[in-house]
């Protein structure tokens, strides 16, 4: 076929077939010869089945609850800043990333926890590292959640101000169709099928009348602000009130819409040298690369910016805390453990695939921007995503690409991915700072609102001053530290039952070092910013924050202060991550050395350790 | 809810498709919400227990007369509750 070469077509068939290596050759080996997994043994759903936490769950449940709750934005931006560094490189780390790493890591915890009853990250850190270590996992876990929200209230006010504010109007309509939905789910009763075509109809509405009532705030640079200003305050509301009055049904209305979204940018990426009046076919533009280093000198090199830059797609440390907090409690049998954790991962590797493409099929100076043109500054263009993905699906539903209703819909979609996450991460950071702080002198942190309050108007801040990409990268470290930690738990465990543990040792070593060079790179950006300015140099310290404290010279101070605090966020990130790996580290080797001395080896993988 | 699999029945291949395809749409859509509300409808009988069976563990609640008049209602459940309240709990538990 003529210009298949050029198209992404055969990338998509050759990542899916390597992903089906990975599950059927790979995956099964490692279920079969590591973990040893047995179908006849009891697993915590039954043997604790209290129909509320614990309960056998079918495999098809378990993978679609376990695909949605690990799929979000960072399949979705992570290969935005991936590409910087050419797409051969990232397609590459979503491919050996995921056959590696990721897979092994969301399946590894999800078993690890099966086989420790059900338990999840916490108690297993506590038993493998001792109280210091869960308080440091516990700090850690802190942070981690502010620079999510940071990283993603910057990304809503972003996109907000994108899409000529066409975005708005539809995400506020689905937020209001949910909470109708909740209503008439529990206070009326209503058949919930019912009650789903009345919450779609009203969410078609609301996109239709987007393009119709664009809201554009008149703050100029200040809009990202005020922006990031409305989401904090939807967000407070959906973490103090009951979840089943607003997270819940919002989450299950924008569900349709995100799903829909994933499955026609697949086809359409596989559907590339086939569509309708594809003449010439849509075809790769972007450069291949690989560029070692940061074409536009902003990001660093490719090792390891790259790798905590695609996160979720290729490995995420997120992943390891749902696997075993709610899924590994319901598995119904080990075998399951596969097709559940495994599988929903490399199914989420597609997805970062479809990213990619839909990055792949746009013009160097669409994605990228060019340097010294105002209307079209590098690194700001987010607005890339959903014309790609509109490219791409435009041509499988005969429509024109640059399609109004078909670009607000997907710019709504990355709304609602960040939007509906970030509710439960608000309201999961709630539920951690009370843990943390509901007895002592600091009490009064604990409380339900002051939580909250913490909890959205300190990431509000970094929003607001820092650069989204900067953010996503501090995300990107801490998210992908927290793999590494998550596949050392799952090391030391292999070792204390005397199974073979160089296939989760050596990633969990890579992801660990890789990760804290990734935040010592990051802290040095920041520090060297600060250092140049003390020199007289300020170019490094504007680049590192947003508009208006980046354009008005009157702000500088304000923009030195706000390195330094990311200088301080780096350094303590760094602390704490370095401290728990040495934790682990130690861990892992007094159970090898414990594990020699112990005899026969634990034929069934793991009952026999003690 | 869901349904546990059961390896003795014997479907054609076109209804396990199916059943397949509405179990991953469940999963997706609805089992998150499903398991939230019954975790949330747990602290609810968590709290009725305590309050009936206050009396009983040395925390008067309400007086003896009512706890005596619910107590054929609340003794079945006890088992589950100890189950439940015993259970080692901690952050990590609650990302969902």
């Amino acid at each position: 076929m003529v210009g298949i070469l050029e198209t992404p077509f055969l990338w998509v068939v050759a990542t899916i077939a390597l992903y089906g290596v990975a599950y059927w050759g790979y995956g099964k080996w490692i279920d079969r010869n590591v973990w040893r997994s047995d179908a006849k043994k009891a697993t915590p759903a039954h043997m604790y089945m209290d129909g509320v936490e614990y309960f056998p769950v079918s495999r098809y449940v378990l993978w679609g609850y376990q695909f949605k709750s690990v799929a979000a934005l960072g399949p979705i931006l992570g290969p935005f800043i991936g590409v910087t560094f050419g797409w051969l490189p990232a397609l590459i780390w979503i491919i050996g990333g995921n056959f590696f790493i990721g897979w092994l890591q969301d399946y590894g915890s999800m078993m690890l926890s099966v086989r420790k009853e059900g338990r999840s990250f916490g108690p297993i850190t506590y038993e493998f590292t001792g109280a210091r270590g869960r308080t440091n996992l516990l700090a850690f876990v802190l942070f981690y959640l502010v620079i999510i929200s940071a990283a993603f209230i910057a990304l809503i006010a972003t996109f907000w101000n994108s899409f000529k504010g066409t975005t708005f109007v539809p995400t506020i309509g689905i937020l209001l169709t949910g909470l109708l939905c909740g209503q008439l789910l529990y206070r009326v009763k209503m058949n919930v099928f019912a009650v789903t075509a009345i919450g779609l109809a009203l969410v078609g509405l609301s996109l239709y009348l987007g393009p119709i009532l664009p809201v554009v705030l008149p703050f100029g640079l200040w809009n990202i602000a005020a922006w990031a200003g409305i989401c904090v305050l939807i967000l407070y509301v959906a973490a103090v009130l009951p979840t089943p009055t607003f997270i819940q049904p919002t989450n299950y209305i924008a569900f349709y819409p995100a799903f829909a979204a994933i499955i026609l940018i697949l086809i359409g990426a596989l559907a590339t040298p086939f569509t309708i009046g594809a003449s010439p076919p849509v075809g790769i533009q972007l450069d291949m690369g690989p560029f070692l280093t940061d074409p536009q000198g902003i990001l660093g090199p490719i090792w390891p910016i790259l790798f905590v830059a695609i996160a979720c797609g290729a490995v995420s440390g997120w992943h390891s805390l749902v696997s075993s907090s709610s899924s590994a409690k319901q598995l119904d049998i080990e075998t399951d453990a596969l097709p559940v954790g495994g599988g929903a991962m490399l199914s989420e590797g597609l997805l970062a695939l479809a990213s990619l493409i839909a990055y792949m099929v746009l013009t160097k100076s669409f994605v990228f921007g060019v340097a010294g043109d105002a209307t079209n500054p590098p690194h700001t263009n987010t607005a890339s995503w959903p014309v790609g993905a509109a490219l791409l699906v435009s041509r499988i539903i005969g429509v024109g690409a640059t399609n109004v209703l078909l670009t607000t819909f997907f710019g709504l979609v990355l709304v609602i991915y960040a939007l509906t996450v970030q509710a439960l991460v608000t309201r999961f950071f709630r539920l951690v700072a009370a843990e943390t702080w509901s007895e002592g002198r600091f009490r009064i942190f604990g409380n339900k609102h002051v939580s909250t309050a913490v909890g959205l108007g300190v990431p509000w801040v970094f929003a607001v001053s820092g650069s989204w990409w900067a953010l996503w990268l501090y995300f990107g470290g801490a998210n992908q530290l927290l793999a590494g930690l998550a596949i050392m738990l799952i090391s030391i465990h292999l070792a204390r039952v005397r199974a073979p543990t160089k296939y989760s040792l050596i990633p969990g070593v890579f992801m660990v070092v890789t990760t804290l060079a990734a935040l010592i790179w990051q802290t040095w950006t920041f520090l060297y910013s600060v250092w140049l300015f003390l020199q007289g140099d300020k170019s490094w310290i504007v680049r590192n924050v947003r508009g208006p404290i980046q354009a008005d010279p009157n702000y500088i101070l304000v923009a030195v202060g706000i390195n330094a605090v990311f200088v301080l966020i780096g350094v303590v990130l760094f602390g704490v991550g370095l401290s728990m790996s040495i934790r682990l580290f130690r861990s892992y080797r007094s159970s090898v050395v414990e594990a020699r001395g112990r005899a026969p080896a634990a034929a069934d993988g793991g009952t026999r350790e003690r | 809810m869901a349904d546990s699999k059961d390896p003795t029945t014997s479907k054609s291949r076109g209804r396990k498709v199916r059943d397949a395809a509405k179990g991953v749409m469940y999963g997706m859509a609805a089992h998150g919400h499903v398991t939230a509300a019954l975790r949330t409808r747990m602290y609810l009988e968590h709290l009725f227990m305590f309050i009936t069976l206050g009396d009983m563990l040395g925390v008067p609640v309400i007086p003896p007369y009512y706890s005596l008049r619910i107590l054929p209602y609340a003794v079945p459940n006890i088992k589950s509750w100890k189950q439940r309240v015993f259970r080692e709990r901690d952050f990590t538990d609650q990302v969902f």
